[in-house]
């Protein structure tokens, strides 16, 4: 008769007994943490702000993927490619500017990954910045990027691309320190398996995507961040993207089509580019769609003069604008650029040359959201998102008047709007659900 | 850094000793008779690992990893408390997306399925969320640690040729792909190894062989990888050859410098020793690799012993290894090529469990899973009744985990 009821076990679930005892031995997100609010959400899931039980008290905040759902139903699918990545890569590295996974807890179907907390982001101030009709300080605008070129460098030098660098993306402390955020997209580079380009067919949101990866290069390697980077410095500068394109969409066969608004964008800016600066242009697969556009010359240097009153900020632009990957600057290079050297210096704390009653405001968050972080019984599955999607236009009312708020949310974490955001997403009033090939 | 190992996951959280591994197998081994079926329960794991895995076109590094996976959630659970089977599916399926090459949830079942049903495997399930349930927990039980390093990439690092065509095709890409994107972690010379396309590719099947073993948990990639170098050197015959005519000449062992101004030559005039000027200085190369010799010397003694219980291992069909050589090679040739003779530190896995004498038996897998269903019974009959006399420690030990894991 025992061995009956053990042979039925054994067919029927034979890990009902691990389960058990694992489920027995774990501790639940809410027995270590105090959740105190939302921040934001993506594709990937939301973003909370919780306390630490422990004795220190530690802010934190942790990011909970969306588990997946068929029909009202909460059920294991299998954990994404992107979270796996995020996981992996976040488990290897350490670096001041790089954001630091203290744990991950995976909880009913659901991953948990709890990160050091930081209080603003680029986006943030640069918003901040506009809305005031300030500039950024020089002392800030170097700290930023110099901290952000030197997490860079950690992470090529440990053959991470990161693959989404934006604003929304780069953390800074309340502490003035930056950390680089969001590694969902971020791959190894060292040997890899298979070609980059196999994996994930778009990378790198619109805005900030290098012109090697709109002419379609099937290779492209670490200076795709450098060009964001880049990218971010400008933004920085000038309060708004500067290359501001809308995102042409994929086509019902899931082609990539070329993004002329995009290359039109930033050729305004920097110059048609000449086949003599860049090897390699003429065997790049959007060659002829680039020959058909207006020429244009570069304007840099006009378009930083009214921006930034340094020759050499100017010239680190321009050299991060490179239109030749190979000969863009590496990070390395970045950081020991003459812009670094000469006064104002960068500091460790960038807002140590703000008086206190210039700070940036802290983080929002909102407070009625905070229980749904517990998945809800399914009856009751419906009011959530209802609540969800009322949150969501509410944060994007809130920053409506930056360009990417329509997208996926604001700060702290991650918005994938590679495929199906950009531009088009401006201005409606509506967090919407974004999808993403890989 | 992700890729510099020696602060990585991979050393610094799963390198174990083998007082941990008996402790991993403590419950186990109050269900089988012999000690050994546990060896050969990991070989036969393993096994059905790289065989999913090629069913699932998975590139040899992603078996690996699988492997490797397979082996972390085992210092942790024991086989009579889990159902293997649905353990190695989700290693696959979870090492296919660490290694940035993922398959289809669906195909993973299908091929699991397909697979372990000839084995009379009945219990796997058809539902997908059962798998994915299982790499749920598989992932928290790896601590979230999803970057493994293995003794491929040394050897490429120290030997790899461009124009090589050793290595089968589905190989080749690994050989290449990056090579010159990346540093060596490890090591103080410089230069590569030129080795005979016969020795490079012996050296890659028995770097393959080394994860139906457990040494994958116990000694760093690169010295597994050096110890396939120095064994494939030894059993390779045009490179025993030189290796042979280098020790008559006193100069040979100058050193480390041997190799280093040799210049590179195509695949097709190495594989001729008549056209070769001379032959790079093997000894001297590994010498100057500044490792520790003696654990390289352990480490071939244990691929020695995880050959000799293979050769016990009885399953359909051909298996592709270097045991194969091993054999035909002159006995003693390994020992009698190393360096430094006998090794000071351990003994190979066989006398492990004080059982010296040979088991000629012959072992299959239908032996196996016979005896794994019995152990899994004889488990959770130990579990629902009173704990025996004999065995109060199973129960005690599951309360002690349960209460170290909370």
């Amino acid at each position: 008769m025992h061995e009956e009821w053990s042979s039925n076990i054994l067919l029927n679930d034979p890990m009902r007994m691990y389960r058990a005892k694992r489920d027995a031995a774990r501790r639940r997100v809410t027995d270590k943490y105090t959740i105190q609010g939302f921040i934001s959400s993506g594709t990937y899931g939301r973003v909370y702000k919780a306390q630490s039980k422990e004795s220190d008290g530690r802010i934190h905040a942790i990011k909970k993927f969306k588990p997946d759902k068929e029909g009202d139903v909460v059920t294991y699918t299998g954990i994404s490619q992107s979270a796996i990545r995020e996981i992996a890569l976040n488990r290897e590295i350490s670096h001041e500017n790089v954001v630091a996974l203290k744990e991950v807890i995976l909880e009913d179907k659901s991953i948990y990954m709890v990160f050091e907390y930081a209080e603003h982001d680029f986006l943030q101030v640069i918003h901040h910045h506009s809305q005031s009709r300030t500039a950024v300080p020089m002392p800030v605008l170097k700290s930023l990027t110099y901290q952000l070129l030197n997490g860079l460098l950690y992470l090529h030098d440990a053959h991470i691309i990161h693959r989404d660098l934006k604003p929304a993306n780069i953390l800074i402390t309340a502490g003035g320190v930056v950390k680089i955020g969001d590694l969902g997209l971020a791959r190894l580079t060292y040997q890899p398996l298979q070609p980059l380009f196999m994996g994930d067919k778009v990378v790198v949101t619109i805005w900030y995507r290098a012109p090697e990866l709109l002419l379609g290069a099937k290779h492209y390697n670490k200076a795709v961040d450098v060009w964001a980077v880049g990218c971010v410095m400008a933004e920085l500068v000038s309060l708004r993207p500067i290359f501001k394109g809308e995102e042409a969409k994929l086509d019902a066969k899931k082609n990539v089509p070329f993004q002329k608004d995009q290359m039109l964008k930033i050729i305004e800016v920097l110059g048609t580019p000449d086949e003599r600066d860049w090897v390699g242009l003429k065997d790049l697969p959007e060659y002829q769609s680039l020959k058909r556009l207006d020429a244009y010359r570069n304007r840099l240097g006009e378009w930083c003069q009214s921006r930034i009153n340094s020759k050499e900020g100017f010239e680190l632009l321009r050299q991060l604008f490179a239109y030749d990957p190979d000969n863009r600057l590496t990070a390395k290079e970045g950081l020991q650029h003459k812009w670094f050297q000469e006064e104002p210096k960068p500091t460790l704390n960038a807002f140590a040359s703000l008086a206190t009653t210039q700070g940036y405001p802290q983080r929002r968050i909102t407070h009625d959201d905070a229980p749904s972080m517990i998945p809800l019984p399914t009856a009751n599955s419906q009011a959530q998102q209802l609540a969800a999607q009322a949150q969501a236009a509410h944060l994007s009312q809130q920053l409506s008047t930056h360009p990417q708020s329509g997208k996926a949310g604001s700060a702290g974490a991650a918005s994938f709007a590679s495929l199906s955001g950009g531009a088009a997403g401006v201005g409606s009033g509506h967090a919407r659900k974004k999808t993403r090939l890989g | 850094m992700a890729t510099d190992f020696w602060v990585s996951s991979h050393n610094t959280r799963w390198n174990v000793d083998r007082a941990a591994l008996r402790q991993a197998r403590a419950e186990d081994i109050h269900y089988v008779d012999h000690p050994e079926h546990l060896d050969f329960l990991a070989l036969f794991f393993a096994g059905l690992i790289a065989r999913l895995g090629k069913k699932l076109s998975l590139r040899q590094r992603v078996i690996a990893t699988a492997t490797v996976f397979f082996r972390r959630f085992y210092l942790k659970n024991s086989y009579c408390d889990t159902d293997p089977f649905i353990v190695i599916a989700a290693c696959c399926y979870v090492a296919a997306k660490a290694e940035e090459s993922p398959v289809h949830i669906k195909n993973v079942v299908s091929e699991a399925r397909g697979l372990f049903s000839k084995y009379g495997i009945k219990t796997f399930p058809s539902d997908n969320s059962k798998l994915a349930e299982m790499e749920f927990y598989l992932v928290d039980d790896l601590e979230c640690d999803l970057t493994v390093f293995h003794p491929y990439r040394t050897l490429m690092t120290l030997c790899w040729k461009e124009g090589s065509d050793s290595i089968s095709d589905a190989e080749a890409g690994e050989l290449g792909a990056g090579i010159d994107n990346g540093q060596r972690y490890w090591g103080t010379g410089e230069g590569r190894l030129e080795m005979h396309e016969g020795a490079l590719q012996m050296a890659w099947f028995i770097i393959n062989d080394t994860y139906r073993s457990e040494l994958c948990l116990i000694y760093p990639p690169h010295l597994i990888a050096v110890t396939a170098i120095y064994m494939a050197c030894a059993i390779h015959q045009e490179t025993r050859g030189d290796v042979e005519k280098q020790s008559q000449l006193p100069h040979a062992f100058g050193g480390a410098q041997g190799g280093m101004g040799t210049t590179r030559r195509s695949s097709r005039t190495t594989t001729s020793p008549l056209k070769r000027a001379q032959p790079q200085d093997i000894v001297g190369f590994l010498a100057g690799l500044n490792v520790n010799m003696a654990l390289v010397a352990t480490i071939a003694q244990e691929i020695v012993a995880l050959y000799a219980l293979w050769d016990r291992w009885k399953e359909d069909g051909t298996v592709d290894s270097a045991r194969a050589s091993l054999k035909r090679s002159a006995s003693g040739a390994i020992m009698g090529a190393t360096p430094m003779g006998n090794s000071p530190i351990g003994t190979p896995a066989t006398g492990d469990h004080g059982h010296g004498d040979q088991h000629p038996e012959i072992v299959t897998p239908a032996f196996l899973i016979q005896l794994l269903w019995r152990m899994r019974e004889a488990r959770l009959a130990d579990l629902s009744a009173h704990p025996t006399p004999g065995r109060p420690v199973v129960v005690n030990k599951m309360l002690e985990r349960a209460q170290a894991a909370g």
